[in-house]
């Protein structure tokens, strides 16, 4: 299908959730926020839906379309008058979404998540250095340098998410390439070529087979023109277009040429009625960017974590700075407590390995054709608990293929995979030569020259989208159809019109012996029935009686019945006395018979599934996620679909089908036996929040058919009324509002329109739905590992947290300074996080529900604790250990070091004295202090080489999980080692880096502590696997 | 995926788990069973912050029920007072253990007695690498020393600061350099010193072999050494003449011992400015050395009475009226005084400022 769209339309992108955005009130309150406000939004909505009916150009004559334009239709406008309309009403383009300035976003980095926190740090220490400054103009200026490295940290991260962002928001920019479209319109008498843009309401425009409709347009005359307007109302099949109003409906009248939509064959004169904003596909336009952003779950998780984090770090911060205060300390020294406690607390580094780590897996997922627009809607997927699915284009080919024939009084099945290759249907029977005769010759379906090389589905045809069934159905089973007609010389032809609903063709046989004419028809089965007087079976003529008939009707309804469109096909020979080979027909006055066909098969075609999504829906299944049909098509056809691929299973009924089986009143049958349910677009419409509320609470298996752009957003919002995290797939303009409210929308690559595309936050590059399921793989796995992520970074804050409070309260010398923190949050400690985005899943993922989004947090009390109370401090203890080692072996005793915190910093004391009488002046007990934090720092990265290592799983053994199955974990353990070596004894001499040299054998008194680690870990995770539901499993499981 | 389904409550979200595939059906109705018990468990067993609310209201419900039951039993059945406290200890005893509900205080309990184990064992543990860190260290020798060598210089009086400031006929401004002067002294008194070391010949190191824990003797070094900075002629200690001493001394380093044969001399100069700002230093003892046989110290536990040595310099001709910043220096083999970052170490820096 060469649905090329080259509108120049794009909605607003749906960039980087603002992390800082803050979501005031709890769940409670927004659900019930949600729950009152969308009584009036669906009225404003219905308001909406009549305001679209308000157009009633398609209802007026062509004379009353003149004056109410002032135009005319055979000189079209003068130039005057279409500069002065188009100074009015403005160019015929959709205005572009207003984009966020970029430097709004930049600075918006720049503040959200923990910047603020550290600010405050960066802030606090200048105004240290203030109170310093003012105290003793002599006063050293760590305090000045400590706050220009932390307002350092905070723009060069906030760079990198900028980076990321911007990065992600580029892959888009191909997708925004604007062809300028031209339009052949009639001003001042004259026939000219003009760029679309340039069209005001009243000009008189052209458009033929390929062209796009430059605007909305009153067809005036019409010359076999259809459109397809698959990608506004979801119909795949190409729709006739004439000049009469045949509909109150503007979306169904035939007179109406909507803007964007493509004319498929045929030429058309219209008038403009709408330009720009204000044509239908405009007014879905300003629907999808009305509809705000929702924020992606794992944004929310990770503004539950900042919040989390933050709380610890200020509260802890306040309450240690009213002790200190209360300790009598000054308050200069108590404001350095509380940045220390601040820089401490925060992960710097973690939101930054969150960003790469969620970018490592959107290139992961772009490898397997899932191109990921937003970072964050990587998780989303993962957490998706209902797909809403478009049916034309995601779940079908978006073409018709022969699915069935009926002769012989059998029905055949067809191949309908993509590639159609597998007929196996019975061939060898007399009628299906006749039958494959009249599929061949009664069409006037062509390929397109030079396509040889190209398989047979994927040749570009000429022709309308049955024909084209027909002739690729014929090609693949008989060869060279081309061929075929050629010996079978075409004498004459009445092609399809929607009165005679029947097509016929009259030929020369290709058996030099027979100088009959064959006369071949098909059409609309009744039609051609009514036509016959006998039935070919297994080869030979039979008269049509009524058993016939009857056999006909079932099967005529049986095929009907499932949503395929039938044809009927018959044929007849015209007897070569009568109709010599001479013999001039003339289609007009009809000079051969018309009745008394022989009746050969019928054969019914339909959009069909393509051939992964069946298992992909199933797969969804298994992984707790609902998958609903919405689909813009008719309810029989969308059923059909959707028992084909599994959204409605084989055994499950809707309540007419209960009702037809029992033989009993629709209202009679017990909703609740019912698994399935297809709702129309009329029944939703008249449906109040409640009902449908109870519509998606009590079936599993539901399908929406003739659905508006409106109600597919309001359907979306039902389900995300009930705390699901709804994904949206779809390809058409009118799927982008509802792909644009989904928690992640989801459009097609190949066949999605550019409108779509911009709206959603995924995008599928081979169009399968299968990939969806990749997609939730990859976003569940994510969400594990960055569990992990954050388990390991947060457990070192611990370690980091409590050299201050000891220092605060027992008063030893610091044992780690904020910049050595610094060193591991953003040196040491990055690489082996993003490492555990490597991770392999530890059980099979895609056999679980999908979490729930209240209940499942990324960081839940259990993680919090387990990091913070047990291997944190665990942590802490061995770190003091090394400092405690150091300080002893240098001459100071853990003893000696208690309330020595005024004298150590005084700098006019140079004759401390140790435990072994020795004395020290400042600047020696400085330097031994930097050792201090060097091996606090070395005990803090040996035990977070464990930390890693325990971290890699939640729940199986390391040695279930493979010690060595994830290399990058040691890419991640070696750049840790090496990154400490270069600080110890490399940087060892840069004194404003507080780092010295450090004697080999302190770089292992904290692996035992390390071990210790592991131990503890692997003893918790035997508890958890041994006693499933334990108490032990309840709060040890994070 | 087992503890996805536990941490649910089934009523809160109908939908979206009521359905399941056939096969799991009958798993899941045990867990909707489980469900609401569980999740109530649940709630009562965490406690981080976040989740202190939905607790308190937990357990003010909890409360609530068990006052309405009181009421219930005190309508119901009207007992004597005597079966009153029964009850109430019944309540109670419920409040703590229900075995209804399979939860209670006991439950915090529980976690409380588990973090204290836990914690207890992590304290027995770092008691352990306390115990082992000390056995593997010496209480006489530090393990280490170089980073306290090269000795450190400190002057006396010090008063929180290196600038003397004082004007000589105000007593006041000089009053405090005399008491520390005289405190700091106290311990070199002439019959103390006698008392307590031993006179040992000068010029050569007063090495002690034997065992590391045996006490060690100490050189005397008396305060009439320091001559006329000893405070015993002149009380003020020059200070009243605008003749200040001012004491040096170099900071103990267990085990440092001066090059042989070459003791550490003292040497003052004007740091910055006019040479002649200081026109004559004496020094106390007239070497201006600290003498060999103040060495090697044997650190505080068994070289208990060890003195310092000092040397005494009388600033007897400074500029008047002025800052003049003077730098002492250490000199000898083996004594680094240039350090740039550590202004202590082989050197003192101070400015007198004398008025007049």
């Amino acid at each position: 299908m060469a649905k090329k769209t080259l509108e120049i339309y794009s909605v607003e992108l749906s960039g980087m959730k603002d992390i800082e955005q803050t979501d005031k009130g709890n769940g409670k309150e927004k659900y019930r926020g949600l729950k009152n406000c969308f009584e009036p939004k669906k009225n404003h909505r219905k308001e909406e839906l009549t305001k679209e009916l308000d157009l009633d150009d398609h209802k007026l004559s062509i004379k009353e379309l003149e004056k109410k334009y002032g135009t005319n239709i055979i000189t079209g406008l003068s130039s005057a008058q279409a500069a002065e309309l188009l100074a009015r009403n403005g160019p015929n383009a959709l205005t572009p979404p207003k984009e966020t300035p970029e430097i709004i976003k930049f600075f918006k980095q720049m503040v959200g998540g923990f910047s603020i926190l550290l600010w405050i740090g960066a802030i606090l220490c200048w105004i240290a250095y203030g109170i310093q400054y003012s105290m003793n103009t002599s006063s050293s200026l760590d305090n000045v340098y400590l706050g220009c490295v932390l307002a350092l940290v905070i723009i060069l991260t906030g760079i990198f998410a900028y980076y990321q962002e911007a990065k992600s928001t580029n892959i888009m920019a191909t997708f925004n390439k604007m062809i300028p479209q031209q339009a052949l319109v009639i001003r001042d008498s004259e026939k000219k070529t003009i760029p679309a843009e340039q069209l005001v309401v009243g000009d008189i425009v052209e458009i033929r087979g390929g062209d796009q409709i430059p605007a909305d347009i009153r067809l005036l005359s019409v010359q076999g023109c259809k459109v397809d307007n698959s990608s506004l109302t979801g119909e795949s099949e190409p729709q006739p277009r004439s000049s009469e109003f045949t509909h109150d409906s503007p979306l169904e009248t035939k007179n109406i040429g909507f803007y964007s939509t493509t004319c498929l064959e045929g030429t058309a004169t219209g008038m403009v009625i709408n330009t720009g904003d204000r044509t239908i596909i405009g007014q879905i336009a300003s629907l999808a960017s009305g509809v705000g952003n929702e924020k992606t779950p794992i944004a929310i998780e990770i503004q539950h974590f900042v919040h989390i984090v933050a709380g610890v770090a200020v509260s802890i911060g306040i309450l240690f700075f009213i002790t200190a205060v209360s300790l009598k300390y000054q308050v200069l020294d108590s404001i350095i407590f509380l940045i220390g406690i601040i820089v401490a607390n925060v992960p710097e580094g973690l939101l930054a390995t969150v960003t790469v780590t969620l970018s490592l897996t959107a290139k992961r997922m772009a490898k397997k054709n899932c191109l990921v627009k937003n970072l964050e809607a990587v998780e989303t997927l993962g957490s998706t608990s209902i797909i809403c699915s478009d049916k034309t284009g995601t779940l079908t080919q978006n073409r018709m293929t022969v699915a069935h024939l009926w002769f012989d009084n059998q029905i055949f099945i067809a191949d309908t995979s993509e590639d159609n290759s597998n007929q196996v249907f019975d061939q060898s029977s007399g009628t299906w030569a006749s039958l494959s005769k009249i599929i061949t010759l009664c069409n006037r379906a062509e390929f397109r020259p030079g396509q040889e090389n190209v398989p047979i589905m994927k040749r570009v045809v000429a022709g309308d989208a049955s024909e084209t069934a027909l002739l690729k159905f014929s090609e693949v089973i008989l060869g060279d159809v081309m061929e075929i007609r050629k010996r079978n010389h075409k004498v004459a032809e009445i092609p399809f019109n929607s009165t005679n609903k029947f097509q016929l063709s009259i030929h020369k046989t290709d058996d030099p012996n027979d100088k009959r004419f064959l006369m071949v028809m098909k059409g609309a089965p009744e039609r051609i029935l009514e036509k016959c007087s006998t039935i070919m079976v297994n080869g030979q003529e039979q008269p049509l009686d009524k058993n016939t008939a009857e056999a006909f009707h079932t099967a005529y309804m049986e095929l009907g019945g499932q949503g395929e469109r039938v044809l009927g096909f018959c044929h007849l020979y015209l007897p070569a006395d009568e109709f010599p080979e001479t013999y001039t027909f003339d289609v007009d006055t009809m000079n051969f018979p018309t009745s008394n066909f022989c009746f050969v098969g019928l054969l019914s075609m339909i959009d069909p599934p393509r051939s992964t999504v069946p298992d992909a829906v199933t797969k969804c299944r298994s992984a707790g996620i609902k998958v609903i049909m919405v689909t813009g098509d008719h309810p029989i056809t969308a059923k059909a679909i959707a028992k084909s691929v599994g959204i409605i299973s084989a055994n499950s009924e809707t309540v007419e089908d209960i009702a037809k089986r029992l033989h009993i009143a629709v209202e009679q049958v017990n909703k609740r036996d019912a698994k399935a349910a297809v709702v129309t677009g009329m029944e939703l419409k008249d449906m109040s929040p409640e009902q449908l509320d109870e519509l998606l609470t009590n079936y599993p298996e539901i399908v929406f058919a003739r659905t508006s752009p409106q109600q597919k957003l309001i359907i979306v919002e039902g389900c995300q009324m009930q705390n699901a995290v709804v994904a949206v797939t779809g390809d058409g303009v009118n799927d982008s509002p509802a792909l644009k409210k989904a928690d992640i929308g989801i459009a097609m690559g190949i066949t999605g329109s550019d409108a779509a595309k911009n709206a959603a936050d995924m995008i599928l590059l081979d169009d399968n739905f299968a990939s969806i399921v990749t997609g939730v793989e990859e976003g569940r796995l994510i969400f594990d590992n960055l569990k992990k992520t954050i388990a390991y970074t947060l457990t070192k804050n611990i370690a980091e947290l409590c050299p201050f409070l000891i220092y605060i309260t027992v008063g030893l010398p610091l044992p780690i300074g904020t910049i050595t923190i610094l060193f591991i949050d953003l040196g040491t400690d990055i690489i082996p996080s993003i490492a555990l985005a490597y991770e392999k899943a530890e059980s099979d993922i895609m056999n679980r529900k999908p979490r729930h989004k209240k209940k499942d947090r990324l960081v839940n009390e259990q993680l919090a604790m387990y990091s913070y109370l047990h291997i944190g401090l665990m942590q802490a203890v061995g770190a003091f250990v090394v400092y405690f080692t150091v300080y002893a072996q240098e001459g100071f005793k853990p003893s000696a070091l208690i309330n020595i915190r005024v004298e150590w910093e005084n700098s006019n004391v140079n004759d401390l004295e140790d435990s072994y009488g020795q004395q020290w002046t400042w600047y020696q007990r400085k330097y031994l202090e930097w050792m201090g934090y060097t091996a606090f720092f070395v005990g803090i990265m040996v035990q977070q080489i464990a930390d890693l290592i325990i971290r890699k799983t939640r729940r199986n053994s390391i040695f279930q999980q493979g010690l060595f199955r994830n290399k990058v974990i040691w890419v991640g353990i070696a750049s840790q080692i090496i990154i400490a070596l270069i600080l110890s004894y490399g940087l060892g001499s840069v004194t404003a880096l507080s780092f010295t040299m450090l004697r080999p054998q302190y770089w292992f008194v904290a692996v035992p502590f390390a071990i210790l680690i592991w131990v503890y870990d692997e003893v918790r995770k035997l508890f958890i696997r041994l006693y499933p539901g334990s108490w032990w499993d309840k709060n040890m499981y994070y | 995926m087992r503890r996805q389904l536990r941490s649910r409550r089934a009523p809160a979200s109908p939908y979206a788990y009521r359905y399941r595939l056939d096969d799991q059906d009958e798993v899941n109705q045990n867990y909707l069973a489980d469900e609401e018990e569980e999740a109530e468990e649940e709630a009562r067993v965490m406690v981080v912050p976040n989740l202190e609310e939905e607790e308190e209201e937990e357990e003010e419900e909890e409360e609530e029920e068990i006052e309405e039951k009181e009421k219930e039993e005190e309508k119901g059945q009207g007992q004597p007072a005597g079966n009153a406290w029964w009850q109430r200890w019944q309540i109670v005893s419920e409040y703590l253990w229900d075995p209804e509900k399979r939860m209670s205080l006991a439950r915090t309990g529980l976690i409380l007695v588990i973090y204290f184990f836990f914690y207890a064992s992590l304290a027995a543990v770092i008691t352990l690498c306390m115990y082992t860190l000390f056995l593997t260290i010496s209480p006489y020798m530090p393990t280490f020393t170089e980073r306290v060598k090269p000795p450190g210089v400190m002057i006396r009086p010090f008063a929180h600061s290196l600038n003397f400031n004082f004007n000589v006929s105000e007593p006041d401004t000089w009053q405090h350099y005399v008491i520390s002067l005289n405190g700091f002294l106290q311990g070199y008194n002439d019959s103390l010193q006698e008392e307590m070391n031993v006179d040992c010949p000068p010029g050569q190191y007063f090495i002690q072999d034997g065992d590391e824990d045996e006490d060690k003797k100490a050189c005397q070094f008396k305060r009439s050494f320091l001559k006329n900075c000893s405070g015993l002629e002149d009380p003020t200690f020059g200070y009243s003449t605008g003749q200040p001493c001012i004491l040096l001394k170099m900071n103990r380093i267990v085990g440092f011992r001066p090059e042989l044969g070459d003791p550490v001399k003292v040497s003052c100069k004007v740091q910055r400015g006019d040479e002649n700002d200081i026109r004559s230093i004496n020094y106390y003892p007239e070497s201006a050395s600290f003498d060999l046989r103040y060495y090697p110290y044997y650190g505080k536990l068994t070289h208990v009475n060890y003195t310092s040595p000092l040397v005494a310099m009388h600033f007897t001709d400074v500029v008047k009226n002025q800052a003049v910043p003077v730098q002492c220096q250490l000199k000898g083999k083996g004594i680094i005084n240039d350090v740039i970052n550590d202004r202590f170490v082989g050197r003192v820096i101070f400015t007198l400022n004398i008025e007049t």
